[in-house]
């Protein structure tokens, strides 16, 4: 390098180009300490073979803890679909609504 | 699909969130972003390429235990996510000459690759002398990162992108419009890989010297070509919306950002029409402009004839052939809204004969694909059947699309006529045209007034 052309360069003081980040806050979530007997939310994005992935879980879960129950899909909506906004806005109400313990969402791909 | 998990994580509810290995940077990217750490189950690879028992195995031997773990798992607390500390908006980061500053900002990740004009703050200044609102104006929160979008932050990479202070009404537009829950700007990072496309109408075309002749899409002018990139250089930097080695844009391949589009308002108004903005409901000397995805692009569309039924012609079928192949989601969608850069000598023989929604209903209802061609582009993109009977059993298609199971049947791709844009420009002396089409309602398109400063000229 130069060095001398490059001291003779004029400089530049720059600003940072992002910006401030707004994070809101969550509540506090219970962690389960066993899934039998619980209520567990399928959440759909109706998309790469979730149907097949779901029945999976359900299978699977119900054989390890007994008494688990599961909410389908379709009780929620489309969480991909033109209505996304709205299927999400009523998200909680609706697991509240079906006694969702937890909530199994996929599929992101 | 995250912001589902995230709303319940931050009600309260545990979640587990299924995603794919290619995923899972921009899932913990996402998550992060949105204040939750999101507990995640990866199913290797994808499950469009596994066959049946490939799917059953993964489920059971990678998501399974993870669904287990996940739901079971402490969550850390809301405090520990608090990021890490950056620095306060618009405080000098870096000091050093031309080669210094670009190789610095190439290492933040603040670079879209090309050379930057430093951000200084005598330059960020020329620019916030020319916006309407102080420097601290927050037009919104945007995804993908829940950044403040701020005229700073508008003024700082106007500045990077190579713009002229004079732009900066046009700028703050474009956000104030990215920003509008329409727009669904936190789908910018999706596989498709959409470029947004900034319209732009009204006097200010010409105030700015814009380009909406010949080339008009080209690289060359510096108002369409640095406000094209502005664009994306701000969704890069404030919104993270960042290709590998950053995240948040998960784009498959994609391609480079569109220059800014001015309409030939002169030209529409010789051909008795109106233009894109008067079309949008804004008045015929407003400054507006309007932002929508671009995620396809048809072949040159050269017209001829002196009937305006021969270009309509040709229009509906280049738009049918060259969208054919994701013309299904817009479907599922309900809506799209593709858009037509019409060539000025062909919009004045079309608008001889016909008004804008007569050519808009000619071509929405010749541009039709058969029905089981829809279904075979549908199934490798998402593996669920194009249902066309619950799509209209709930409301986001017309009747006539469920009206019979014959593959061979005809459906048109645009749902509805007004829902083609027109746009005049271009080369007068050459009878091509383009279609633009976006990525359904992903960067729908969203218009703002521009608002100027006091003492515009």
């Amino acid at each position: 390098m130069d060095l001398r052309r490059h001291l003779d360069a004029p400089r530049y003081e720059v600003m940072w180009p992002l910006a401030r980040k707004r994070i809101t806050q969550r509540a506090e979530v219970a962690a389960l300490t066993d899934l039998s007997g619980k209520t567990v939310a399928q959440v759909w994005d109706r998309m790469f073979r979730g149907e097949e992935i779901f029945a999976e879980m359900r299978e699977h879960l119900s054989a390890q803890f007994p008494g688990i129950k599961f909410i389908p899909h379709e009780r929620f909506g489309d969480i991909h679909g033109p209505d996304e906004r709205a299927v999400v806005a009523k998200l909680v109400s609706r697991l509240r609504e079906f006694g969702c313990d937890a909530a199994i969402v996929g599929i992101g791909a | 699909m995250l912001r589902a998990s995230v709303t319940a994580e931050k009600a309260g509810i545990p979640t587990v969130s299924l995603i794919s290995s290619g995923f899972l940077r921009l899932a913990e990217a996402t998550s992060k972003s949105m204040g939750v750490k999101l507990p995640l189950a990866v199913y290797s690879g994808h499950p469009m390429m596994d066959a049946p028992e490939q799917v059953s195995a993964k489920a059971k031997a990678e998501l399974l235990p993870a669904v287990i773990a996940g739901l079971t798992a402490q969550r850390e607390s809301a405090q520990a996510l608090i990021p890490e500390s950056e620095p306060q908006p618009g405080s000098i980061v870096f000091s050093g000459d031309l080669l210094e500053v670009q190789e610095h900002f190439l290492e933040q990740l603040w670079s879209d690759g090309l050379p930057v004009v430093p951000p200084t703050s005598d330059r960020v200044e020329e620019f916030l002398a020319h916006s309407p609102y102080p420097r601290d104006h927050v037009i919104g929160v945007l995804p993908n990162e829940g950044r403040e979008a701020t005229a700073l932050s508008v003024a700082i990479n106007g500045v990077m992108a190579g713009c002229r202070p004079e732009y900066m009404p046009v700028l703050l537009a474009i956000v104030d419009a990215i920003a509008d829950e329409h727009f669904r700007l936190e789908d910018a990072g999706s596989t498709p890989s959409w470029e947004p496309l900034v319209v732009v109408n009204g006097p200010i075309v010409k105030q700015l010297g814009f380009n909406f002749g010949q080339g008009a899409m080209k690289v060359g002018r510096q108002a369409n070509t640095s406000i094209g990139r502005f664009l994306r250089l701000y969704m890069r930097n404030v919104c993270g919306f960042r290709i590998p080695p950053g995240d948040g844009d998960k784009g498959s391949i994609g391609f480079t950002f569109n220059v800014a589009l001015a309409e030939d308002e002169d030209a529409a108004r010789r051909a008795g029409w109106s233009t894109l903005a008067m079309d949008l409901g804004f008045g015929p000397d407003e400054n507006v402009v309007s932002v929508m995805s671009v995620v396809c692009i048809t072949a040159p569309l050269y017209s001829a004839g002196s009937h305006a039924v021969d270009h309509a012609h040709q229009f509906a079928e280049v738009i049918k052939r060259s969208f054919a192949p994701w013309a299904h989601v817009g479907l599922r969608k309900g809506v799209w809204t593709p858009l037509i850069i019409m060539g000025p000598e062909v919009a004045e023989v079309i608008a001889s004969e016909w008004s804008k929604d007569e050519f808009r209903r000619y071509v929405q209802s010749h541009a039709t694909l058969e029905a089981g061609m829809l279904e075979e582009f549908s199934l490798p993109a998402t593996a669920m059947p194009l249902d066309l009977k619950r799509l209209v059993a709930e409301g986001l298609l017309p009747e006539s699309y469920a009206e019979s199971d014959d593959p061979a049947r005809l459906l048109s791709i645009v749902v509805r006529p007004e829902d083609i844009c027109v746009v005049v420009a271009g080369d007068r002396g050459r009878n091509q045209s383009r279609g633009y089409m976006p990525n359904h309602h992903q960067g729908a398109l969203t218009s703002k007034r521009i608002v100027l400063p006091d003492g515009w000229a």
